[in-house]
């Protein structure tokens, strides 16, 4: 096991595009580190880069203490876990996960022991005379893994494995993942473009976006502490609501205001924000979280700090434990590069439905026993603790400490 | 049920379309029909016989043509020359063409995320196909100009050129079958470049990106990797110049000396048909040549498919 250091490294596509961009990210040992973004990012071109597939344009590689530029892939001891599971189609299930040591002149008593280890560890004991076109996805996809294994490398790469899988699949495999990781604590490096198996696999993730890193933080302080308007909308799911709104200060203390709505800002937010009290009287962007929403009849009266807001549910959608409200807000849509980035995660150009016009489209997550129907005036509570505040012409978190004095 | 399917075959609609496909279906079979089945059974037929091919008069004389070919040096001559042209053409052209294609299409290693041939390979690719182009009784006059015996021949003033005798390529009896086989695979390597060019192509790149990350070396990636799942291209590669190895008439009529000569150091089977047939008009006997080579021809891809018959491959 070792680990991994990305030191400012650049690629650079003929023809000038630059894929990465001064990339610098330390993966520890031992480290399940997520890179997620949405496609063409450049998380999986940082990845084939660490492999030895993709020639690196500039900056430096470092796997355990030998820096690895100019290594071939063969040589830099690691194993790579591909989207489609590239297992060689000649070969059964034992061939191609013994392949690998074959031809590392391995002991064949070595390999098979290690190969009936792996198998038994994946569950794959009775397909092992099998070859791959006679396997499910899933099962093919945990060869794919076992071939990675055997081998006993310094560490795993992860490109996109399980989304070949049916959703039912890849929840059931992304656990798999979870204890695999914990039980053979490889260092491991894991693409997707899923921010769902970002935050339930990392140990830490890594946002990138356009080649350049966004943040690097554990998947809960890249929930509650976004570092900019991106990754704050990318991050979580449903994504989060953003406005244009106004902090202001009066008697009664400071409260953000935006849509004919009052929101009060509690002083520990300022004290947990520094430079925000700058902002005071000045236009910014507000950011909530549809979990920071609660049904005021189901939340049971009023907690400390959270304030109602009326508004009209324009969808629900039901999903048996929680309910999304969809409301309008009367305040035209946040059109930031940033949050229009955030939201085209997909590969196609998506763009929503006009239903709201001019207005924003806001999503509360409330608890199932509200019993909001569309249509209907809804009375909802939000946690004015968990609000986040952004600067209008950068979009970086204001009072995020990695933006104090930016 | 029935009814209607009736009534919807009947329909003008219904008839429109299967008039069409229909005609479609009916003019190549007719052209088989006529072309091919037709004249193999009446070759049959006429390999019982004495025609001469210009008079309307034969008689039946059994299997005669057969007992007297069997006993025929020339046949023989002509079926060892086959042999050998099996054992060794579609070997050397499938092998050159293997290597051109492997350093073409994965020989390059990675470049921009892709695995790559050599520098230039697009253009090799097309300067290799040229040979395929040009007719074969082109060919075989540029190769005349090049095999040439004396100095004026282009191999010859080149040997002359570091100190070597001229050399009798296609006079001297034990080379010239060997030069012709050379021109052969000379003018199907590029074929079978292109053919498997595409049968590598369609493996995903993947694959040697995950043999390369397992430790696989240009050579493991080509006989462990590329070569099994290439299994099925090679196969059809095979047939092709198999029934390949059993013509060579035009090049062997255009390039030999004396055709098929030095004293038939070079002749085939289809080159002796013609000659009994055209020159001694001696049908009869030619046709039964042509029936010994139907069962040749069919023996070997029936063997081939056979021996070489594997599961599928898929990716």
């Amino acid at each position: 096991m070792a680990s991994i250091v990305l030191n400012g490294v650049d690629k650079i596509y003929a023809g000038g595009v630059k894929a990465v961009n001064g990339l610098n990210l330390e993966i520890r040992d031992g480290e399940f580190m997520v890179l997620v973004g949405p496609s063409g990012c450049g998380k999986s071109t940082a990845l084939r880069m660490i492999a030895g597939l993709e020639d690196i344009s500039g900056g430096e590689i470092v796997i355990g203490d030998r820096v690895v530029n100019h290594l071939p892939p063969k040589d830099r001891d690691i194993a790579m876990v591909f989207q489609n599971y590239a297992l060689y189609p000649h070969m059964t299930v034992e061939e191609n996960l013994a392949f690998g040591l074959k031809l590392r002149k391995m002991p064949k008593a070595e390999i098979a022991k290690r190969v009936n280890e792996a198998a038994k560890m994946l569950g794959l004991e009775q397909y092992l005379k099998r070859k791959p076109a006679a396997l499910s996805g899933g099962q093919r996809q945990r060869v794919a893994m076992g071939r990675a294994i055997v081998r006993e490398p310094q560490a795993f790469l992860m490109d996109e494995p399980l989304s070949n899988l049916d959703a039912k699949l890849r929840v059931s495999m992304r656990a798999s993942l979870n204890q695999l990781h914990e039980r053979l604590g490889v260092t491991t490096v894991y693409v997707t473009h899923d921010q769902v198996e970002a935050m339930t696999l990392g140990d830490r993730v890594c946002v990138l976006r356009d080649g350049l890193l966004q943040q690097v933080d554990t998947p809960q302080n890249l929930f509650d502490n976004p570092v900019n308007l991106f990754v704050a909308g990318f991050m979580g799911s449903p994504s989060m609501n953003f406005t244009y709104a106004e902090l202001v200060r009066d008697g009664s203390g400071a409260a953000v205001a935006f849509a004919g709505y009052r929101l009060p800002v509690p002083d520990s937010t300022f004290a947990e924000k520094p430079g925000l009290d700058r902002y005071i009287g000045k236009k910014i962007i507000l950011g909530i979280r549809p979990s920071d929403f609660e049904d005021a009849v189901a939340a049971n009266g009023n907690a400390a700090g959270w304030v109602r807001i009326p508004v009209r549910a324009n969808v629900t959608e039901e999903l048996g434990s929680e309910i999304n409200v969809l409301f309008t807000i009367d305040a035209p849509p946040v059109e930031h590069k940033d949050t229009v980035a955030a939201q085209n995660d997909g590969d196609e150009e998506e763009t929503t439905l006009p239903l709201s016009g001019d207005k924003s489209l806001w999503t509360a997550r409330v608890n199932a026993r509200s019993h909001v129907r569309p249509g209907q005036n809804v009375e909802l509570v939000v946690d004015t603790h968990n609000l986040h505040f952004f600067d209008v012409d950068s979009g970086l978190s204001i009072g995020h400490e990695a933006n104090v004095g930016r | 049920m029935r009814h209607g399917k009736l009534s919807q075959a009947s329909s003008p609609m219904a008839l429109r379309r299967y008039g069409f496909i229909l005609s479609f279906l009916a003019a190549p079979l007719v052209l088989y029909v006529v072309f091919v089945i037709a004249p193999y059974i009446q070759a049959f037929q006429i390999a019982l016989t004495n025609w001469k091919g210009i008079s309307p008069d034969f008689d039946y004389v059994g299997l005669e043509n057969f007992g007297r070919m069997f006993d025929d040096d020339v046949f023989w001559q002509a079926v060892r020359h086959h042999g050998l042209l099996l054992l060794v053409m579609p070997l050397a052209t499938i092998a050159i063409a293997l290597f051109f294609s492997f350093l073409l299409n994965v020989g390059g290693g990675q470049a921009n995320g892709r695995r790559t041939g050599v520098r230039g390979s697009a253009f090799y690719k097309i300067v290799f196909f040229f040979p395929q182009v040009l007719a074969v009784a082109i060919v075989g006059v540029l190769f005349q100009a090049i095999l040439r015996p004396d100095k004026t021949g282009v191999i010859n003033n080149a040997l002359g050129a570091v100190g070597v005798d001229p050399v009798g390529w296609l006079i001297n009896p034990d080379l010239a079958l060997w030069t012709i086989m050379g021109v052969m695979v000379w003018q199907a390597v590029g074929f079978y470049v292109v053919l498997f060019s595409a049968g590598m192509s369609s493996i995903p790149s993947e694959v040697f990106e995950a043999a390369a990350l397992d430790g696989a070396g240009r050579f493991t990636l080509f006989f462990k990797i590329t070569l099994p799942l290439l299994w099925d291209t090679l196969q059809v590669g095979w047939v092709y110049l198999g029934i390949a190895a059993f013509d060579g008439f035009a090049l062997v009529q255009v390039l030999s000396v004396d055709r098929g000569g030095p004293d038939n150091a070079t002749t085939v089977l289809p080159l002796e048909i013609w000659r009994q047939a055209f020159t001694f008009s001696k049908y009869g006997y030619a046709s039964a040549m042509g029936v010994a080579l139907f069962f040749l021809t069919l023996t070997f891809a029936v063997l081939t498919l056979r021996v070489t018959r594997r599961e599928r491959i898929e990716f």
